[in-house]
């Protein structure tokens, strides 16, 4: 049996659009600050220190992203939608 | 403590609380007279008809426990800017969700689950995996209520200034907790969570507009921390960095399959509803996890030199501090202690009904009672409710510290269920019989590392093998079997389904 037959009330799910996994990927290398130099502080940006803000915005982004994946690429038929 | 630092709260206030305290009990008889029957997917899922408003409010309030705001605060004033990992660990549940839930939602509306085992007995077809995965997380929920009930009896004991105990603290707001959830079930519980989410959100509002203000402000706190204690600005090492993918792995797998979590997935009204729910909660953690970093960062400098058996009580400290400077800093705590309230009871009374459902559903009927009716079940399960939360009363008053300890560990167990999840629901050729092995070597690993970290492979008190957590070196462990398992092993065809 195929997926489609498994779930026919699933017209597309995020899984298995591998781009998005490519794009999450990326923006958790950046999110996780294992990239600056050792006992790196930074200027501070708002209050906060350079590399927090970056991993800050990355979360901001990743939020902004994940709310675009699940009304784009998690799909269901219609009546299945309630 | 000294005395400008007591949380004491006078009358007016305490009739507040009170008040808040009982209308909880209102809201479940009123959600006992809209009952639908007395089927388990009413009592336990609210016959599915949950809408985006109360699911929204009802996974906030479940996901954001007392912990968020005493144990982060905690942590952040004890390891510094390092600890903003938890608004990125918060963040990835949501992640861990798009991995399998649209799948899991699409089975639990055809085929009418009502807890995680439900689909685990449809998926694998094996009672003896249904029945282990079951008690790991009914164990695993024990602990989280356990936490839950400890930090109710600190709070009263501090807001009256000790003068009611902390035993007695705990005892009324489980009963009061016990009361509303078996008058409703599902149905009281998520309305209770909508005015406690509500609450919640006022609360970390009136944090936002508070702490920063202290100790001269963000900005001045950070430049004077740089210079006391540099290490809680910088980077963290690249062992560290480890740390903050275990973290994720941890929680965007362990929390994404919290069963209390699941069967709010199952009791959506509709994918709509819940797709816009989670589309939400991905951003909760910049207004929630986020604010309690900030509080404890504030408190390293407003309130130096905490010891770190003293450091869960940052917030309440800073509150005190808030409560002495003026009338409106007063009231403005009294509602960010009926927030502490709320966070600690919406998340417990999600895991006492859960663990209900799954005693009832999933031990009490296949073992017991294969013959009996859903009226029946749903009375054992109220009785549950109430046989649970008395022992979980009895450990957390402190009768007997060695239970207290056997509890201590959550996600290092609850993750070993993670892959008849993340894996079960996309590849077919993994059989009962190896998500069977992965699950029990993973938690050897993770009971074994736990135990050997306590001999001395420990970091910031936690036992880490190169900065990963035991229970994800136990998932590595697991995800390898099943792995291996599926592509030499393979389920056969009537297995899989």
């Amino acid at each position: 049996m195929t997926d489609n037959e498994i779930y026919p009330e699933l017209i597309e799910e995020p899984r298995k659009v591998r781009w998005v996994w490519c794009v999450y990927l990326i923006l958790y290398a950046i999110a996780i600050p294992w990239y600056w130099p050792k006992d790196y502080q930074g200027p501070l940006v708002a209050g906060f220190p350079l590399w927090v803000a970056v991993t800050l915005i990355s979360v901001l982004v990743l939020a902004l992203f994940t709310a675009w994946v699940i009304f784009t690429y998690w799909q269901v038929r219609e009546g299945e939608e309630g | 403590m000294g005395g400008a630092e007591k949380l004491v709260f006078g009358p007016g206030a305490l009739v507040f609380i009170g008040l808040y305290l009982v209308s909880m009990i209102g809201v479940g008889w009123y959600a006992r007279q809209r009952r639908q029957g007395n089927s388990m997917a009413d009592f336990y899922l609210a016959g599915r008809s949950i809408g985006l408003g109360v699911l929204f409010l009802t996974l906030y309030a479940t996901q954001y426990s007392g912990n968020t705001l005493f144990g982060y605060t905690g942590k952040s004033y004890r390891i510094g800017f390092l600890w903003v990992v938890s608004v990125l660990f918060m963040f990835s549940i949501i992640v861990g969700y798009l991995l399998f839930a649209p799948r899991l939602v699409a089975l639990a509306r055809r085929h009418g689950f009502i807890t995680p085992a439900d689909y685990i007995t449809h998926r694998f077809k094996s009672s003896l995996l249904s029945l282990l995965s079951t008690v790991l997380m009914i164990y695993a929920l024990c602990n989280y209520i356990l936490a839950q009930l400890k930090a109710m009896g600190s709070a009263v004991e501090g807001l009256t200034d000790g003068s009611v105990p902390a035993a007695h603290g705990i005892i009324f707001l489980a009963v009061i907790m016990v009361i509303y959830e078996t008058l409703g079930g599902m149905r009281s519980v998520a309305w209770t969570d909508v005015l406690q989410g509500i609450v919640l959100l006022v609360g970390f509002t009136v944090l936002i507009f508070i702490i920063p203000q202290m100790g001269g402000g963000l900005t001045t706190v950070v430049e004077k921390l740089g210079q006391i204690d540099p290490a809680k600005v910088q980077v963290p090492s690249l062992q560290g960095c480890n740390t903050w993918i275990s973290y994720i792995l941890l929680l965007g797998c362990g929390a994404a399959i919290y069963p209390q979590a699941l069967q709010r997935l199952y009791a959506s009204r509709s994918v709509t509803a819940l797709k816009r729910s989670l589309a939400l909660m991905a951003f909760m953690p910049l207004t929630t996890t986020l604010i309690a970093l900030v509080c404890g960062l504030i408190a390293i400098v407003v309130l130096p030199g905490l010891a770190k058996g003293e450091t869960d009580q940052v917030l309440a400290r800073l509150c005190a501090v808030i409560m002495s400077q003026s009338e409106l800093g007063y009231w403005l705590v009294v509602v960010v202690f009926a927030a502490v309230l709320a966070a600690l009871m919406s998340t417990a009374d999600s895991a006492l009904l859960s663990i209900s459902s799954m005693f009832t559903h999933d031990i009490y009927r296949p073992h017991f009672r294969p013959d009996s009716s859903e009226e029946e079940l749903t009375r054992v399960g109220k009785m549950a409710s109430w046989i649970i939360i008395a022992l979980l009363v009895w450990v957390a008053i402190g009768v007997d510290q060695t239970l207290v300890r056997l509890l201590e560990l959550k996600f290092e167990v609850l993750i070993q269920v993670a892959p008849c999840f993340f894996l079960g629901l996309y590849w077919r050729r993994l059989s009962a019989q190896t998500a069977l092995t992965g699950m029990l070597v993973g938690l050897g690993f993770a009971l074994g590392l736990t135990g050997a970290g306590r001999l001395g492979l420990t970091w910031a008190g936690q036992p880490l093998v190169w900065g990963f957590h035991a229970g994800v070196i136990g998932l590595f462990v697991n995800l390898g079997i099943c792995t291996l398992g599926a592509l030499l092993f393979p389920a056969q065809k009537n297995e899989a389904s």
